[in-house]
Order: C-alpha cells, then sequence, then structure tokens
C-alpha cells in the first residue's frame, strides 16, 4: 500500500483516473482503457468473439463505449484477484469469479439473440439490438439461458458508464469540476 | 487447500486477539493497548493508509468487501457488498459518515409498540458515550435545528456549508408540512484537533485522504500501532479456539497472507469483524462441547438480523442544484415520522452526486440506455436533486444467517442470509415513496424518478445483546452469554436499529465496552 502523504487537492492536467497496467514489448506500460483499445492491446480473459459481443452490446447501452476502451476495462478486471477488482460487479454481490458470471451472460447474449432474432447480438441490424436490449431492461429476452438479463443490462450498463462517465475527462467535458484529493495511477 | 491438513504455526500469547480493525477493533485495541495490554489485531483484508483513497468512484469499489461470498436468500434478498469494508478501518474508510443518534424510543421498542424487543439498557446509559464519542471525532451540527435529536450536548462543530441543492429541496419539504435540519455529520467543518475541514467535494465513500471525516485509519488505529499493537492483515479468521472443556476461548486460528494456518492465542478473544462474518465464525467454530457453534446455546447467532430498506427518488430541475457540492451523504435530515407505532423512517437530504458508481447521476433511471441515457447525464450534471428514505426493519427471528453448504477457498462453508420484509414494512416503503414524490414535486421539481422497488443499506443484529442466554448471544457489553472471555463488538449487538446510521452507536456502545474491559479486566482474563 501507498504511504504518501495525502495532499489538500491534487492538480489534474488531463490524467486518467482510469489507468490499466500492460506488458508491451515486455515493458511495463500504463494505459487508459481508451489507449489500450487504440492500441489493440491482447485480450486476457475475454475470448475474441465474447469481446466483440461485449462491445456491441456496450455501444448500444452507452455510444462512445467501444471506443472508450468496454472491453479492455472488462478483461483486464476479470484478469486480476477479486480482492482488487473494479467492477461495479463486486459490490453488488456478484459471487466470484466474476469471468465466469460474464462469459455466462455473453454467451446468453448471443444464445438468444440466435434464437429468436437469427444472428448473433453483434450482426443484428441496429433496431434488433434496441429491442433486444430494451427486453433485458427489465426481463429474460425469449430463449434466454443465463444469469437474469436485467442483471447482466445493469452491469454492462455500469461497465460502459464507468469508461465514459468515470474519468475526469468526463467530468471536464460536462463543466463538472471533478476535485479530486489523490489521483490514482501511481499506485499501479 | 484444507484447513485441517496444514501444520499450524503457534505464536505467543497476548493479552487480547482482536479479529477486524474496523470501528469497533479500532477503539478496543486503541484503549486496551493504552493500558499496556499485548494487543494481536487480525483483519482479512489490506493494510490500507490514508494515501491509498483515492478520488475515483470506480476506485473506490477496492474499500468495499472482497473476501468470501455471501448467500443472499429470502423472499427479499439483502443486500450485502455495498454495505461492508474491506480491510483496515473496515467500512468506515467508505462510509458517509451520517451519524444521527438512536433516539430514546428505539430502545423500548417492544414496550412502546409490540414490535421487536426492548434493549437491555436505555437511551440513558449510553448517551454520554454519544457526547464524548462526538467531542472526540468533531461532529458538525445543529441540535437546534434537529428537534427530533434525543438529549445530549450540542455538537462541537457547526453544520457544513450546504448549497443550492439542499435549500431547494428543504423548500419541498417545508411546502408540504415536513421539518429538516442539518444532518449531524462526522465530517469537519472546521478545522479541529490538528485536522483539516472538509472541501465540500462529495469524496466521501471513496475515502476521505484529508482526515475531514471521522475513520479509523486517522487515530484509533495508528494510536494502537502506537502502542505496541500489532496489526496483521490478509488474515482470516477461521475458527475461534476453545479450552480443552470449552469454557474458555483461547485464540483464534487463522490463514495469513502466505495460506498458511496460524494460531494466536489470547487470554480474550474479541471479534469486532463485521455481523455476517462474526456470525460466520462463531457458527463454524463448533466443537463437540458447541455443536451448534461457540456462543449458540441459546440458538440466537444469527437470528434477528436487520437491515434498513430505503427509498431513493430524484427530480429533475431547471436550475444549477451545485449538486457536485457537498457530501455523499447529505446535507438535511428530516424525522418528522420517526418512533410511531407504522414504523419509523428517516429523510436524507441533498447528497453531494458523481456521475457514474451504484449511487451516480447515471443510474438514476435503471433502465435508460443510448444516446437518451448521454442526454439525461447532460442535464442532471447541474439540475438533479435527490432525497433518500430510510426505513426500520424489525427484527424477527427467522431474518437469519447459517452456514451455506457452498465452501469457500479455504474449505469452510460461507455464510447464507435468509431476509424478508413484512407487510408493514412494506406498506411504510410505499408511504416512505409516496411521501418522497410529494417533496420533490412541492419543491418544484419536473421528471420524477422514484425506485419501485426498495433497496438496503447497513447491517446489523445477528448477535444481538440481552438480559441472558434465553434469545440473545451476549451482555450489553459484548460479553458472551456462553463464555465469559469472549467478546463481541459492533452492529450486530444491536437488538433493534432504528432507522438511523449504525456508525455513532458503534463508537458509542464500543467506547462503553472499553470501559467496562478497562474497569473489570480482571473478571475477564482469569
Amino acid at each position: 500500500m501507498s504511504t504518501a502523504n495525502p495532499q489538500r487537492r491534487a492538480v489534474l492536467k488531463g490524467g486518467s483516473l482510469l489507468t490499466l497496467l500492460y506488458s508491451i514489448d515486455g515493458i511495463a506500460t500504463l494505459l487508459s482503457p481508451r489507449e489500450a483499445h487504440t492500441k489493440a492491446v491482447a485480450l486476457q480473459a475475454l475470448s475474441p468473439v465474447e469481446c466483440r459481443t461485449l462491445e456491441a452490446i456496450g455501444e448500444v447501452l452507452l455510444p462512445g463505449a467501444r471506443s472508450a476502451g468496454l472491453a479492455e476495462y472488462v478483461d483486464y478486471q476479470l484478469s486480476i484477484d477479486f480482492g482488487d477488482c473494479l467492477l461495479a460487479a463486486r459490490v453488488v454481490d456478484v459471487a466470484p469469479p466474476l469471468a465466469a458470471f460474464y462469459r455466462a451472460a455473453l454467451a446468453s447474449i448471443d444464445a438468444a439473440a440466435k434464437r429468436t432474432m437469427g444472428s448473433v447480438f453483434a450482426t443484428l441490424p441496429a433496431e434488433a439490438q434496441i429491442v433486444f436490449v430494451k427486453t433485458m431492461a427489465t426481463s429474460d429476452p425469449p430463449g434466454w439461458d443465463g444469469p437474469p438479463a436485467p442483471l447482466v443490462f445493469y452491469l454492462l450498463r455500469s461497465d460502459a458508464i464507468d469508461v465514459c462517465y468515470g474519468t475526469a475527462e468526463a467530468y471536464e467535458r460536462l463543466g463538472v469540476p471533478y476535485m479530486p484529493h489523490l489521483l490514482p495511477g501511481t499506485a499501479w | 487447500m484444507s484447513v485441517a491438513n496444514r501444520s499450524l504455526e503457534y505464536r505467543e500469547k497476548v493479552d487480547a486477539v482482536i479479529v477486524g480493525a474496523g470501528v469497533a477493533g479500532a477503539i478496543l485495541a486503541a484503549r486496551l493497548s493504552a493500558e499496556h495490554k499485548k494487543i494481536v489485531i487480525l483483519e482479512q483484508g489490506p493494510n490500507w493508509q490514508l494515501g491509498d483513497l483515492l478520488s475515483s468512484q470506480i476506485w473506490s469499489r477496492r474499500l468495499k468487501w472482497g473476501g468470501a461470498p455471501v448467500e443472499l436468500k429470502g423472499a427479499h434478498p439483502a443486500g450485502h457488498s455495498f454495505n461492508m469494508g474491506w480491510g483496515s478501518g473496515g467500512s468506515a474508510i467508505h462510509h458517509f459518515a451520517q451519524w444521527p443518534r438512536l433516539h430514546v424510543e428505539d430502545f423500548r421498542m417492544k414496550t412502546l409498540f409490540g414490535r421487536g424487543v426492548d434493549w437491555p439498557i436505555a437511551y440513558e446509559d449510553l448517551r454520554p458515550y454519544y457526547d464524548r464519542v462526538q467531542e472526540q471525532v468533531g461532529i458538525s451540527g445543529d441540535h437546534v435545528r434537529e428537534p427530533w435529536r434525543p438529549p445530549g450536548e450540542p455538537y462541537p462543530l457547526p453544520p457544513l456549508k450546504s448549497f443550492k441543492q439542499a435549500e431547494v429541496l428543504a423548500n419541498g419539504f417545508q411546502n408540504i408540512g415536513l421539518r429538516t435540519g442539518p444532518t449531524p455529520l462526522a465530517i469537519l467543518s472546521q478545522n479541529y484537533k490538528g485536522r483539516a475541514a472538509c472541501l465540500n467535494d462529495g469524496w466521501c465513500d471513496a475515502g476521505c485522504p484529508i482526515g475531514a471525516l471521522a475513520q479509523p485509519l486517522l487515530s484509533d488505529l495508528p494510536t494502537s500501532l502506537a502502542n505496541g499493537a500489532e496489526l496483521r492483515t490478509q488474515a482470516a479468521a477461521t475458527r475461534v479456539l476453545l479450552s480443552g472443556d470449552g469454557r474458555r476461548a483461547i485464540g483464534v486460528e487463522y490463514i495469513d497472507h502466505s495460506g498458511t494456518p496460524k494460531r494466536q492465542h489470547a487470554d480474550v478473544v474479541i471479534l469486532a469483524n463485521n455481523c455476517v462474518q462474526g456470525v460466520r465464525l462463531l457458527l463454524n467454530s463448533a466443537t463437540s462441547h458447541h455443536p451448534h457453534g461457540v456462543g449458540n446455546s441459546s440458538d440466537a447467532v444469527g437470528r434477528y438480523m436487520l437491515t434498513h430498506f430505503s427509498a431513493g427518488l430524484a427530480g429533475m430541475f431547471d436550475i444549477d442544484m451545485q449538486n457536485h457540492l457537498g457530501t455523499t451523504g447529505s446535507a438535511l435530515i428530516g424525522q418528522d415520522a420517526y418512533a410511531r407505532p407504522e414504523g419509523s423512517y428517516s429523510w436524507f437530504i441533498a447528497p453531494a452526486h458523481k456521475l457514474s458508481d451504484v449511487l451516480g447521476i447515471a443510474n438514476v433511471d435503471e433502465v435508460l440506455f443510448g444516446s437518451a441515457l448521454h442526454d439525461f447525464v447532460r442535464r442532471a450534471a447541474k439540475g438533479l436533486g435527490s432525497i433518500t428514505a430510510v426505513g426500520e426493519q424489525a427484527p424477527r427471528a427467522e431474518n437469519r444467517l447459517i452456514l451455506s453448504g457452498t465452501k469457500d477457498a479455504y474449505g469452510l462453508p460461507i455464510a447464507r442470509w435468509d431476509n424478508a420484509l413484512d407487510t408493514r414494512e412494506q406498506t411504510l416503503f410505499a408511504t416512505m415513496r409516496a411521501e418522497g414524490l410529494r417533496a420533490l414535486k412541492a419543491a418544484g421539481a419536473g421528471q420524477l424518478w422514484a425506485s419501485e422497488r426498495w433497496v438496503y443499506q447497513h447491517i446489523a443484529g445477528g448477535l444481538r445483546m440481552g438480559a441472558g442466554p434465553a434469545d440473545s448471544v451476549c451482555d450489553s457489553y459484548g460479553r458472551c452469554h456462553d463464555m465469559p472471555n469472549l467478546i463481541l463488538a459492533g452492529a450486530g449487538l444491536f437488538p433493534t436499529q432504528g432507522a438511523v446510521n449504525p456508525t455513532f452507536t458503534v463508537h458509542a456502545l464500543t467506547q462503553r465496552t472499553a470501559d467496562h474491559l478497562s474497569e473489570h479486566w480482571g473478571s475477564y482474563a482469569i
């Protein structure tokens, strides 16, 4: 744990509040989820199919989530110890391992979409994706076979909110003072 | 890994081993170590420092429960992890520091309303401790403008500054005939005893690293360590060790940071971990002398669990509500609906808002998505006002923690918690919700949001105090009826918990226990 002496007010100069630690070419590198997405870092917990589904539904839940690094953020958190995990699932009593929950949820999305709409979620027309997600918000879609769909909706939506609105940049964009005491980053 | 299959390392016997480095454990460690007792504290989570309390809603989740899962069952499953702490400081390092006192009536619910049970002590027994604690930690408030507050000394500090949101919402409550006053907060409105005043930036639940918000990392834990107490973190207690005849606790078995089972022997064993894990530890400590768990001759261990059901509401206003300013909890409190036959509830009004996280602006309308969600966040970042009512759940034997058939990484059964609200409580929730909607409308809100379903705050009970072992686990000092040197501490002791946040009462109750331990140590450490 850090023993840094807290400051009365940290100075914020565009730093990200959500950084992930990667090894790139053998060098430890801190990246924001958005930077990790741009650099197309290798995912550790999610398969390419799961990543595609997560990004597709994330983009419907909150446009911009894909480029903000939703998949990279979730993948990173699923690959570390539960006690260090920062996902909202941790605080709403989803039992670890969280990777199992996410895999079951993403598989259910694709299976139900394919069964009732003829295609996995990522390749559904935009209007069909919206109808599917709207159903998930309140009940299990037809053919659903996984964790309760409203819980999946809530958590994937929370993850999208994290990468889009959990950062200092988002506050700055909205004109809301962030006013941090201590910024994450050095503690990784 | 099975505990039974690993060799145990025996350590030097100490005066007291304390399980849990939250509020209760830290208070007792500070007091006993000041009296030259040799103390070891076992804490399951990490060893947080003030410098770890980062200003981020995302990072704040590290401070919440990260241990063995809890199975949540029953007609209305409760919420657990959001309410619990993980590591030194316990839940107090992310708590909102709203510190109302329990009311006089909360101690006599059975006598007055035929509901639940009376405490074995009265408000007057705790009053001097409430007064002592508020002076020690520095509570900001105004006892005159908080007309419901039971007798006691005035708060040592004036209320925190409030902002437009509080002004607007107070008018709404006033317009429907309800009173509001400054929330008593364990957050400094002025510099106090070498600690810095609050900056009104709303980072309370991410942990306050500047020391404005009272919590164990500021005083009791550093005091304990300075006095020579030893804090072992990442040390998960697995069993209370008993003497051969089963009459005394002799220590605690735990798994250390490397996964190695160890034992710490002590004259006095204090369980100050949270009530869920405290119950689990007693039940997992069953022996031939105590086949249903240690301290459980009454079959009361794990029964009478308590939580608060709450109604969260929000309204959109077409002015800048300055809603990013203030504290995570609230600026104002209202208790006109307290201590009544139909049950108590308290209003907490005008919290500081963050954009993300469970209580964040973006989660106010939980089914909104797509570009409409972006639009909502943009408007709400300036115009949202919100209120929360906290309702009293009565103790019932069937709201209970037991051991699950599922086991944790060490092969020990995890806890299962069955919870249900009765008809009266569900009716009270509907009343709270309807009243909140009226207040928001009367404040001038346009669009309104009110969850159809309650959410849960605070966890208490399961280790309740009482006059004897017939229906309680311990006495009012936390001394286990079945075992004279086993002490229980924390909110688990509450027979009822009113409709107020528990932390102030945990402080007061634990200070009382500390006095008793100090004065009667010889009767504990025989």
